[in-house]
């Protein structure tokens, strides 16, 4: 097993919140989260993609984590919410700039098209509204075997009662595709309040109909399967990976004085 | 597929009903299987204050230490393994590590260091472990056990090397730990003590005065509910079940009587078994007196983030659980040892 994480914390331009919402999930018992930026694209106007905010600017302190001497981690998020193929743009830029990627699809070809094609960690479950397809099995093992996993939030479950009901139809309809595999669960919390305990989240995922010990996964294990996964999208084959070093250095480093040496002669 | 939610984790309860002066008891090995306890709670029916003999007892049992950021490389040390580990008599857990989700140390007094790492911390430490049986789809977590007894682990051996290197450079693992030494006698931990921050602590001894007590007959009474009912008083749960409280919904078993007082006594911190063994005979001692009622009841509780659970075997929380023991003792030498353990997986012995 390992540390307890909550990977979806809405981010908010108000920084009291986000820094009760870090807070309170450091008391509860995570040790990392990570906040979502939502980013949904419409046809109607260009929008861009938003940058996350250093951690540092948002936070100033990080809290220690409740029964451990380590500070929480905090990590940044971006979920695009796709309604048309042309909203996910495969490899852009500012893509990069996050540590995880999700998606969440409104239609079944979408749907298809994230669990087979697109190179993402998380593929999102829609809770507030009556799934508007079915899951079919290709898919979902297609995603299983690229290493991809859906969530499920619980947070509007806490708010209205109907949307308690759309979470846990759609949740048992997952479970009955995917068998409780490659499965998280996280808070999508907009307030403090709305922010549970890890082992309420474990007993709350039997009611999704995931077993004892794959709701304990889907809260540690699976969630550190996913950050593995995101670091090395930005890997070669997941060995190789590059970093950019300072500018000012290169230009020193090209004005002390090198002895002038040969040039390998070009065959 | 709908949630089969009526179906809770399984447990596993053995019951043992035997008497003290049959030879055969095996009340002295079972008490000795469980190595690292946390809490022993006695409760004592129609007593207002323990006698004098009795207090002294639960104030007599041995300190324990505790070392602050402790590196595990040190508990190899070769003046270390000399005094203290070879003779026996050290206990030693790790402190303030989850057993799902940080790296946890355990010693025991026959030798043994077990170490329970996540999968990281086992691949960096290069040392042969097996995965922990408790393990679902993946490998995540691993056990290594050495025996620091054993020829190969000598000072100086190959295997003993491989663990120091392991710990030294590979993977600086450092734990809060605590540390018990028995017989009540620190000097042969004072050298590894001296190196680190420590402090040493008595066990906490907690007594409540209970009145109006309402038990049901201990010897009628069926194990689970008898159970419940100890547990109910030892946490200060309400049994009267009124309309008013929603917090609980306990009620004392049947064929009930009340007490007019009962005194309930609990010692906390890295308790021995020695000490145990010497209150449940102290505790006989008190039974033989003349008095009204005729029964004492001892519960022991093991840590939750424990690592080896009865007898050296792995300990798991998959949600949480500890194993405990409960004696009930009665008058006439007799007594019912129920003991409990929290996984389905290991059996009291």
């Amino acid at each position: 097993m390992s540390v307890f994480m909550d990977l979806n914390l809405l981010f908010s331009e108000d920084r009291t919140r986000l820094q009760n919402l870090v807070e309170t999930a450091a008391h509860l018992g995570f040790s990392t989260v990570a906040v979502n930026y939502v980013f949904e694209p419409s046809a109607k106007k260009k929008q861009e993609v938003p940058a996350p905010r250093p951690i540092n600017e948002l936070i100033g302190q990080l809290p220690v984590v409740q029964g451990r001497s380590r500070p929480i981690r905090v990590l940044n998020r971006l979920t695009v919410v796709m309604s048309d193929a042309s909203h996910f743009r495969p490899n852009a830029p500012e893509y990069r700039r996050f540590d995880l990627l999700a998606v969440q699809p409104t239609t079944e070809k979408l749907f298809h098209a994230a669990c087979m094609l697109h190179d993402v960690d998380i593929i999102c479950i829609s809770v507030t509204e009556k799934l508007p397809f079915f899951f079919k099995r290709a898919p979902i093992n297609g995603a299983i075997d690229r290493g991809v996993v859906f969530e499920i939030s619980y947070a509007a479950a806490i708010r209205d009662a109907t949307m308690r009901r759309y979470t846990i139809a759609n949740a048992v309809c997952l479970m009955e595709s995917c068998k409780g595999k490659n499965v998280i669960l996280a808070s999508a919390a907009e307030k403090a309040l709305e922010l549970r305990g890890p082992y309420d989240i474990i007993n709350l995922g039997q009611l999704f109909g995931l077993s004892d010990s794959d709701s304990k996964e889907s809260v540690s294990s699976t969630c550190r399967g996913v950050l593995l996964h995101a670091e090395t999208r930005k890997t070669a084959s997941g060995v190789v990976f590059t970093m950019k070093i300072q500018q000012e250095a290169l230009q020193d480093s090209a004005d002390s004085e090198a002895p002038a040496a040969k040039r390998a002669k070009a065959t | 597929m709908c949630a089969d939610l009526s179906r809770t984790p399984r447990t596993l309860l053995v019951c043992d009903r035997s008497s003290f002066l049959d030879h055969k008891n095996r009340v002295s090995s079972q008490v000795e299987q469980l190595h690292f306890i946390y809490k022993v709670s006695v409760l004592l029916p129609e007593c207002n204050s323990a006698s004098s003999s009795l207090d002294s007892v639960f104030n007599s049992f041995t300190s324990f230490y505790l070392i602050r950021k402790l590196p595990i490389y040190e508990l190899l040390d070769k003046d270390f393994l000399q005094s203290a580990v070879y003779q026996g008599s050290v206990h030693g857990l790790s402190f303030r590590t989850r057993i799902d989700e940080d790296n946890c140390v355990a010693l025991m007094p026959n030798g043994r260091l077990t170490l329970s790492l996540d999968k990281d911390s086992f691949e960096l430490l290069g040392f042969e472990g097996k995965p922990s049986r408790f393990n679902h789809r993946s490998c995540s977590r691993f056990e290594v056990s050495v025996d620091l007894t054993d020829s190969s682990m000598a000072p100086g051996g190959r295997g003993y090397l491989r663990l120091l290197t392991g710990l030294k450079s590979h993977l600086q693992l450092q734990t809060d730990f605590l540390l018990s030494h028995h017989p009540g006698g620190g000097a042969s931990l004072q050298a590894l003590l001296s190196r680190y921050d420590w402090s040493e602590h008595k066990p906490k001894v907690s007594r409540r005065c209970l009145s109006n007590l309402v038990c049901p007959a201990p010897r009628s009474c069926d194990p689970h509910s008898l159970l419940e009912w100890l547990g109910a008083v030892d946490a200060d749960v309400r049994c009267e079940n009124s309309s008013s409280s929603f917090l609980s919904s306990f009620v004392c078993p049947e064929a009930n009587t009340t007490l007019g007082h009962a005194l309930s006594v609990s010692v906390s911190g890295l308790l021995l078994p020695h000490d145990v063994q010497r209150l449940i005979q102290e505790l006989r001692c008190y039974l033989q007196q003349p008095q009204l009622e005729s029964w004492v009841s001892l519960t022991v509780h093991g840590f939750t983030d424990s690592l080896v659970s009865w007898g050296g075997s792995e300990h798991g929380a998959l949600i949480g659980g500890q194993d405990f023991y409960s004696l009930l003792m009665f008058h006439d030498h007799t007594y019912r040892l129920y003991l409990s353990t929290a996984t389905c997986h290991t059996c009291p012995p």
